[in-house]
């Protein structure tokens, strides 16, 4: 299964800072980055292996692609490439409605549709979104977001007066940066349900896990799931009330999918890792 | 060097020195003159052809906004309410319910190979006035195997039991387009990019590929000789490598019966890559085949409740539609390839798109001025007098889309637009008034390909309902004529080489049964047409 995030947000926002980081992390993971322009994305030539026409590879295993006309045609040819990649990343379009583009996902059996980021221009977003030509774009991009990053926070004249004005537009979890310098963990999957912690973790942000023996009741997870500062939670877990059943959960920001699938596995744990910012997540109760 | 002269019963110029002849002299291709006998006597020797000599001769016909997948549809059976005539002659009549749309593709599913996917087009369900398609009714053609019903408009598919299966759709799918009925179970339509994909993908449909194989173009341009055109457009293309190769081997065939502009996907890749493959592509360019149209689109569509409207926007209340190239991008993209000396071709439906391409035109002038740029906005169809003033002042043209005061002039009287600006809408009469050259089109296959038809519509103005869709702007048939000829050449910077009958130009003709000047207005769309010239080579359409 391969996870497919969509970074949205207006032109100038920060996305391309937030792709060129990504691809300069050392995360163990290969991202595919489906972008506009390449010549936007501030790439190393040292770390390029391969260069052909519309896609880069580059020595840490991400692979590069420009989107060309036909977003669908590309992600498609994308998944027919014999090189492996672990998570698609979709830069969309200024202009363009990042919810719609993540529905993209249904396409392909092998694609989960992982999150929904929006990049947000604190200097320039109120203005925007007033704009009588484009502030119905910029609100639907808000609408759309599972994450906001609330990027360039030093150019906003109150930061306060703006994170209230974005908490109307959005019930999405809110990041701060001043460049898109945020944990990449933060945006993108967790690592596999016991699998090491990822290599970048600073003190912002943890991640607590959880084993329950006995199927759990349904509400304690979702309030748990519903806490504020939760900004990623993913898990397989046996509920009360549908025991035969595996639960699994996948939360991105303010998106929650519990889908309930194969039979449980008599040998199998419930399980939940959910992914934080600290100081929050600090309230929650070990079990 | 043979030179051979045409005697018609008329011959219309569209050359103001002498508008009306009966003889025209054709040599190497090109028009030697056009006149009386006596006059092209004077040339010398040459033969005297007299099969047109019952018939009306008019320049080619230019149709400056068409899509070459026009011929890749009609691989497939169309289902639409109007008729319409196919590449080899025959007409389809249209349907004119469901029951009719049912049982055509019953009778052609039972031509198909056992487990084929059926693909249909040109459904046009808002004629029959009454319920929509459902699974119910796809499910009667066939489930055995996938069927996918695209409409008219191309944005939205009906799909039966089969595709949904397949593409495992169903009352939980969490997708924007798939329609889903009162009791949250989806209906079988699918509207959007999205929606649409999974019955492509599910019907094993490669429709990107189908709709512009090799045997699509030569379709395509059958379609448009029966209609009376020489020269033709496929109006926004990303222009791969094997479209290339597949044009460039059409157009070497004297066979091939038009000369094909395709215009580069301007937005499909950056400027700086753009500009040189177009530039490479130029220079393979020969007498059917020219490279040199970009085009870039701004909004969606009218109908399509896409388009991007200024202010007090659409008349039922819909939210204001979506930028495929928004404010904040068309400077930069413009900009590149204006100063790079291109013509550009701007997709502007909502008058707050063509505001946005007429603002960005005058920066581009205003950044790196020239001449006779002839930036074109296409469509342009709520382009009020203050944007065509703008225009005229900016050097700009327009090519507005006539047929759709026929096909979509009752609901945009209705529903989008309402009555005041539904009677502005494709505003030839202000167009004309203020001096902006302009031509109309079809936007194949949107709507049929056949300037005879779209002269009428801009003649007439003329909805299907059989209302007159504003009186004020409807134009005269001569101006009409010249709109899908002469009007049409010069927003393709093609003028000085063809769309009238004058010394040196291309010796391209509609051979016509009729004179379009002597009928009835309301009658210039069944005038028949017989062929076509095409560089002095005779094409004469199949009767069927």
């Amino acid at each position: 299964m391969i996870p497919f995030t969509v970074i949205g947000g207006f032109l100038g926002a920060g996305k391309t800072t937030l792709l060129n980081r990504l691809l300069r992390a050392d995360t163990g993971r290969r991202f595919a980055v489906l972008v506009n322009d390449f010549g936007a994305l501030d790439i190393d030539s040292r770390l390029v292996v391969a260069h052909g026409g519309d896609t880069i590879a580059l020595a840490n295993g991400c692979l590069c692609c420009t989107i060309g006309d036909s977003l669908v045609t590309t992600i498609l040819a994308l998944l027919e490439r014999p090189d492996r990649f672990d998570h698609i990343v979709v830069e969309a379009s200024g202009v363009a409605d990042p919810g719609r583009i993540a529905d993209l996902a249904v396409l392909d059996q092998r694609l989960v549709r992982d999150g929904v980021i929006v990049v947000v221009d604190a200097g320039s977003v109120r203005e925007r979104s007033a704009d009588r030509r484009v502030g119905d774009t910029i609100t639907r991009q808000l609408a759309a977001a599972d994450l906001l990053l609330l990027n360039k926070t030093d150019l906003a004249d109150d930061l306060a007066l703006l994170r209230g004005w974005l908490s109307t537009q959005s019930p999405a979890p809110v990041l701060e940066a001043r460049h898109a310098d945020v944990a990449i963990d933060l945006l993108f999957s967790l690592p596999r349900l016991g699998g090491a912690a990822s290599a970048e973790a600073p003190d912002a942000f943890a991640s607590w896990s959880y084993e329950w023996a006995e199927p759990v009741e349904r509400g304690i997870v979702l309030g748990m799931l519903r806490a504020a500062g939760v900004l990623r939670a993913k898990g397989i877990v046996r509920f009360v009330d549908m025991p035969a059943r595996r639960s699994v959960i996948h939360q991105v920001g303010n998106r929650l999918d519990i889908s309930d699938g194969e039979p449980w596995r008599e040998s199998e744990t419930s399980r939940l890792v959910l992914l934080g910012l600290k100081p929050m997540l600090g309230s929650l109760q070990r079990e | 060097m043979s030179t051979v002269v045409y005697p018609a019963r008329r011959i219309l110029t569209m050359n103001p020195n002498r508008p009306s002849v009966t003889h025209v002299a054709v040599r190497d291709g090109r028009i030697l003159g056009a006149g009386s006998l006596e006059e092209l006597r004077g040339w010398g020797k040459f033969e005297l052809d007299e099969r047109f000599a019952d018939k009306v001769i008019l320049p080619g016909f230019v149709e400056g906004h068409s899509h070459a997948y026009e011929g890749g549809v009609w691989k497939f059976p169309y289902v639409g309410y109007f008729d319409r005539i196919a590449p080899d002659g025959t007409r389809f009549k249209g349907l004119k319910n469901i029951d009719e749309v049912v049982a055509r593709l019953r009778a052609h599913e039972k031509t198909l190979a056992p487990g084929a996917s059926l693909l249909a087009w040109g459904f046009d369900p808002i004629y029959f006035g009454g319920r929509r398609m459902v699974l119910t009714d796809v499910d009667r053609i066939s489930t055995g195997r996938p069927i996918v019903i695209v409409h008219s408009n191309f944005h939205v598919a009906n799909a039966n039991s089969v595709v949904l299966a397949k593409a495992g759709i169903t009352r939980t799918t969490n997708v924007h387009g798939i329609v889903k009925d009162a009791s949250g179970e989806p209906t079988g339509e699918l509207q959007e990019m999205t929606a649409k994909y999974m019955a492509y993908r599910a019907a094993g449909m490669e429709i990107a590929a189908v709709l512009s194989d090799e045997q699509a173009v030569w379709r395509f341009a059958k379609v448009a000789q029966l209609a009376g055109v020489t020269t033709a457009t496929d109006l926004h293309n990303e222009l791969p490598e094997s479209t290339v190769e597949g044009y460039l081997k059409a157009s070497a065939s004297d066979d091939f019966p038009i000369r094909l502009l395709p215009a580069f996907a301007a937005a499909s890749v950056p400027p700086a890559q753009g500009i040189p493959r177009l530039q490479a592509l130029m220079k393979k360019n020969n007498d059917r085949l020219r490279f040199q149209l970009v085009k870039i689109v701004t909004d969606g569509s009218i109908q399509g409740l896409s388009a991007r409207m200024r202010w007090p926007g659409y008349y039922d209340g819909t939210p204001n539609g979506v930028w495929n190239v928004g404010p904040d991008d068309i400077d930069r993209i413009l900009l590149s390839w204006h100063s790079a000396g291109f013509q550009v071709h701007i997709h502007t439906n909502g008058d707050e798109a063509s505001e946005v391409a007429i603002e960005a035109v005058e920066r581009a002038l205003m950044a790196a001025p020239r001449w006779d740029h002839r930036h074109t906005l296409q469509h342009a169809q709520m382009a009020d007098a203050g944007q065509f003033r703008r225009m005229k002042a900016l050097g700009m043209c327009a090519n507005l889309f006539a047929n759709h005061l026929f096909y979509w002039g009752d609901i945009h009287y209705a529903k989008t637009l309402g009555p005041e600006r539904a009677e502005r809408m494709d505003g030839c009469g202000t167009a004309l008034a203020t001096g902006v050259p302009f031509a109309i089109h079809c936007d194949a296959p949107v709507t049929p390909i056949g300037p005879l038809f779209t002269a009428w519509c801009a003649v007439n103005r003329l909805t299907a309902s059989g209302r007159t869709l504003g009186e004020a702007e409807r134009i005269s048939v001569a101006d009409a004529l010249r709109a899908i000829t002469l009007g049409a050449a010069y927003t393709l910077k093609l003028d000085e080489e063809l769309g009238s009958i004058d010394v040196g130009k291309r010796a391209d003709f509609a051979i016509l049964d009729d004179d379009p000047l002597s009928v009835l207005p309301e009658t210039l769309k069944d005038i028949g047409v017989w062929g076509t010239v095409l560089g002095g080579k005779v094409f004469e359409a199949p009767r069927s």
